[in-house]
């Protein structure tokens, strides 16, 4: 059996490429990818934990968090469409609408 | 008798009469007078069958109280010294509301002038029937309050709401000090009493507190570096009570400017009622008076000096009701002076003041109803525009020159021959030399003469200026309506003849009040040496009749035969009349230099430094919240990533934190 610390540094690893990601890209579409690297990450965690508790808890979690995960891929991607519509680009250093 | 239980009505019928007049006068005649007058006139019966009774057997002082919370009470006292002042009060209250039905019969606010003065008269007779000092207080309040709607009664006259203001302001520091008396009283028989009063004890009653006198003496303090009794303390404070509603030199300056009201009000207030409440305090309270180091000596000063001041004022006045006031003034330093004199004379003191109180009363509201009278006819005060209205106003004018002559103190001395006021001024004039002889200090007795000239000389000039003479102006004129000539007439007896028909007995009477008091051992206490009428001199004796003769004939020649140009002497450019005539600055001094500069621009000084710092606690707070927002504006980029990475930098610290908060404990 593959032991548990392997999967915990396998999250970390998928956790911090999506962080990296997230922090440095500029487009929009890559950093709402990244976003679901870093719940991806957190669900090989919730996945790993409940396997090795023999407790199914963590796996009906992880599958709440991709369904969330979903929702908001698609809530994010219409945000972005209408952004796109409105500026004609993506780029995230350039929206600084969330200012007053 | 069955007289003494109704005393209570004496103060309430008035005050029920001023409620059911505030409330019904108009849809009756005349606005209502009749209620106020039926209500005063059996006042004046019940004060005066009460007074008969104590003048029968002294012993039959009335004692009535009402339990009032756990220390105080409120209660009724008439003993002789209540007595007569009520008699007094409610006998001349009656006369000028009589007269006022003819003189007020064109105002059109009467149902609220009836009112009021139905408060003022039911005030004063609370104030005097009281056998406490608290309610005493609390009816000397209300007899400031109606004296201050009275003076602004045509409030809608700049000058007559002007003057009640000052009114109520200027007597208002004496109110302040009458409190203050009270509460430096009360707080030093809690002294007395180690903190613990006795159950059913009404410390502030007048008969427990004179009880506690010589326990009073005994508290002193340190004052300036001088030790002070606390009992000098307590009665200059009601005496300051007194300076302001007597007004007695430095307070007297509203008192001259309370003429604003109508006449009546003018003659309620300078005869009867207010002005009085003063005088009777100090006499209320004269054995703590007379047990106090140094009072009474400076209420003889204060009164003697007032008696001449005003005078001085008296003979430059061209309106005839402001030569009225000043006498008032003038008059009631008499009475204060004679209480003072207590100094020397013991609780004579306080018979010989009452009695010229009594009798000033009916003369002086003579004096001023003549005064309405002609004003009321004439339509103007002006004794400038004035002259030879005696043909016009036979009464009036009758009546007038006995006020005058009462006023002025014509009677032979040694007898009991004279118009009351020479034989109750003349009292005082003897009292004074007495002092001068006991105590060396001429200056009462030398200001209270030259006073009596000067009262002769500006009531004469006031009667050869208005009544005789020709006229100086068309003016018309008529006698005025019986409801106005007949108290004219009735006031103008008891000016000649009260004086002489009770004098003797009146003394008499009002020592009964203090019969069960050891004066004495009071005046020993207060340090001063009590000595008897002696022998005086005959010039002594004589003399404040050859001051009143003088006064009448400097007034005869120069008003009357003009033997002197006036004109030459009234001018602008005669720095005396100059200083006389504006009433030596006072009003100056009081409303610019001391009103304005002092109080008007220390307050807008005050308010400028305290402007400038509510304005920098106020903008500094305002800048600084704005400058914080400012800086924490900073932190909002808009920038998605900039709040990402906040988000991780936080939850990095805080695993960080709770590593390190586990760590520890």
């Amino acid at each position: 059996m593959i032991p548990l610390n392997w999967y915990l540094g396998l999250s970390a690893i998928v956790f911090s490429i999506g962080l990296y990601g997230f922090m440095s890209h500029k487009s929009g579409i890559r950093m709402l990818m990244c976003v679901e690297l870093m719940l991806n990450s957190a669900n090989i965690n919730l996945v790993a934990f409940s396997s090795y508790n023999d407790d199914m808890t963590g796996q009906v979690f992880a599958l709440f968090s991709i369904a969330l995960a979903a929702a908001e891929a698609a809530v994010g991607f219409a945000i972005l469409m209408s952004i796109y519509r409105m500026r004609d680009m993506i780029n995230v250093d350039k929206l600084n609408i969330l200012r007053w | 008798m069955a007289m003494e239980n109704l005393a209570f009505l004496i103060p309430l019928l008035p005050a029920l009469a001023f409620v059911l007049t505030f409330f019904l006068g108009k849809k009756l005649p005349s606005g209502g007078a009749i209620i106020p007058i039926v209500a005063i006139a059996i006042s004046c019966v019940i004060s005066l069958a009460i007074t008969v009774g104590l003048l029968q057997n002294p012993e039959n002082v009335v004692t009535q109280s009402v339990h009032w919370f756990a220390i105080l009470n409120l209660g009724i006292l008439i003993d002789p010294l209540a007595a007569v002042m009520l008699s007094m009060v409610t006998f001349v209250s009656l006369l000028i509301h009589i007269y006022a039905v003819g003189y007020m019969s064109h105002d059109p606010a009467k149902p609220r002038y009836f009112a009021e003065t139905a408060l003022f008269t039911a005030a004063m007779l609370g104030l005097i029937l009281s056998d406490n000092i608290l309610q005493l207080f609390i009816c000397w309040e209300l007899v400031g309050l109606s004296s201050y709607l009275l003076i602004g009664f045509w409030f809608h006259k700049p000058g007559a709401a002007s003057a009640a203001k000052k009114a109520f302001l200027t007597t208002r520091i004496g109110d302040v000090m009458f409190l203050a008396g009270i509460v430096l009283l009360f707080s030093d028989i809690f002294t007395v009493y180690n903190g613990i009063l006795p159950e059913g004890v009404y410390v502030l009653q007048f008969s427990e507190m004179f009880h506690l006198i010589p326990d009073l003496v005994a508290i002193n303090s340190t004052i300036l570096g001088m030790e002070v009794s606390h009992l000098t303390l307590v009665t200059l404070l009601f005496f300051g009570g007194a300076v302001g509603k007597s007004g007695q030199f430095p307070l007297h300056v509203w008192l001259p400017d309370a003429m604003e009201g109508p006449t009546t009000v003018s003659a309620l207030i300078h005869a009867a009622t207010m002005v009085t409440a003063g005088v009777y305090l100090v006499a209320r309270t004269f054995p703590m008076f007379l047990a106090a180091p140094h009072s009474l000596i400076i209420v003889a000063i204060v009164g003697a000096f007032t008696a001449l001041f005003a005078a001085t004022m008296g003979i430059v006045m061209n309106d005839l009701k402001r030569v009225l006031a000043y006498s008032t003034v003038s008059q009631l330093g008499y009475m204060v002076l004679g209480l003072g004199l207590g100094a020397v004379v013991g609780a004579e003191a306080v018979g010989i003041s009452m009695f010229h109180l009594i009798n000033h009363a009916f003369f002086k509201a003579l004096l001023f109803l003549c005064a309405g009278s002609v004003i009321h006819a004439v339509g103007t005060h002006d004794m400038r525009q004035l002259g030879g209205v005696g043909k016009v106003m036979p009464i009036t004018f009758a009546t007038m020159t006995a006020a005058a002559l009462a006023l002025a103190g014509f009677g032979i001395p040694g007898t009991s021959l004279g118009f009351s006021g020479f034989l109750s001024k003349d009292p005082i004039i003897e009292s004074a030399y007495l002092y001068a002889t006991e105590t060396g200090s001429w200056m009462p007795y030398l200001f209270a003469i030259t006073a009596a000239f000067l009262t002769s000389l500006y009531i004469f000039r006031l009667i050869f200026m208005t009544f005789t003479g020709k006229p100086r102006t068309d003016y018309g004129g008529h006698e005025s309506p019986s409801s106005m000539t007949v108290p004219l007439a009735i006031l103008a007896v008891f000016a000649v003849v009260f004086g002489a028909l009770t004098r003797t007995s009146f003394y008499h009477f009002i020592e009964e009040n203090f019969a069960h008091m050891d004066i004495e051992a009071l005046a020993e206490l207060g340090g001063y040496h009590l000595a008897h009428h002696g022998h005086e001199p005959l010039l002594v004796l004589w003399m404040p009749l050859i001051v009143a003769v003088a006064g009448l004939v400097i007034a005869y020649l120069i008003y009357n035969r003009r033997v002197v140009d006036m004109s030459s002497i009234v001018s602008r450019n005669n720095p005396v009349y100059k200083l006389l005539y504006n009433r030596y600055y006072q009003h100056q001094i009081f409303v610019e230099i001391f009103s304005i500069k002092i109080i008007y621009e220390g307050l807008a000084l005050a308010g400028f430094y305290s402007d400038k710092m509510l304005d920098w606690l106020v903008n500094g707070t305002s800048t600084l919240l704005i400058e914080a927002g400012d800086s924490l504006r900073k932190f909002q980029t808009g920038v998605i990533q900039h709040y990402a990475a906040a988000v991780v930098a936080g939850v990095g610290l805080l695993v960080v934190l709770i590593k390190l908060v586990m760590e520890v404990f």
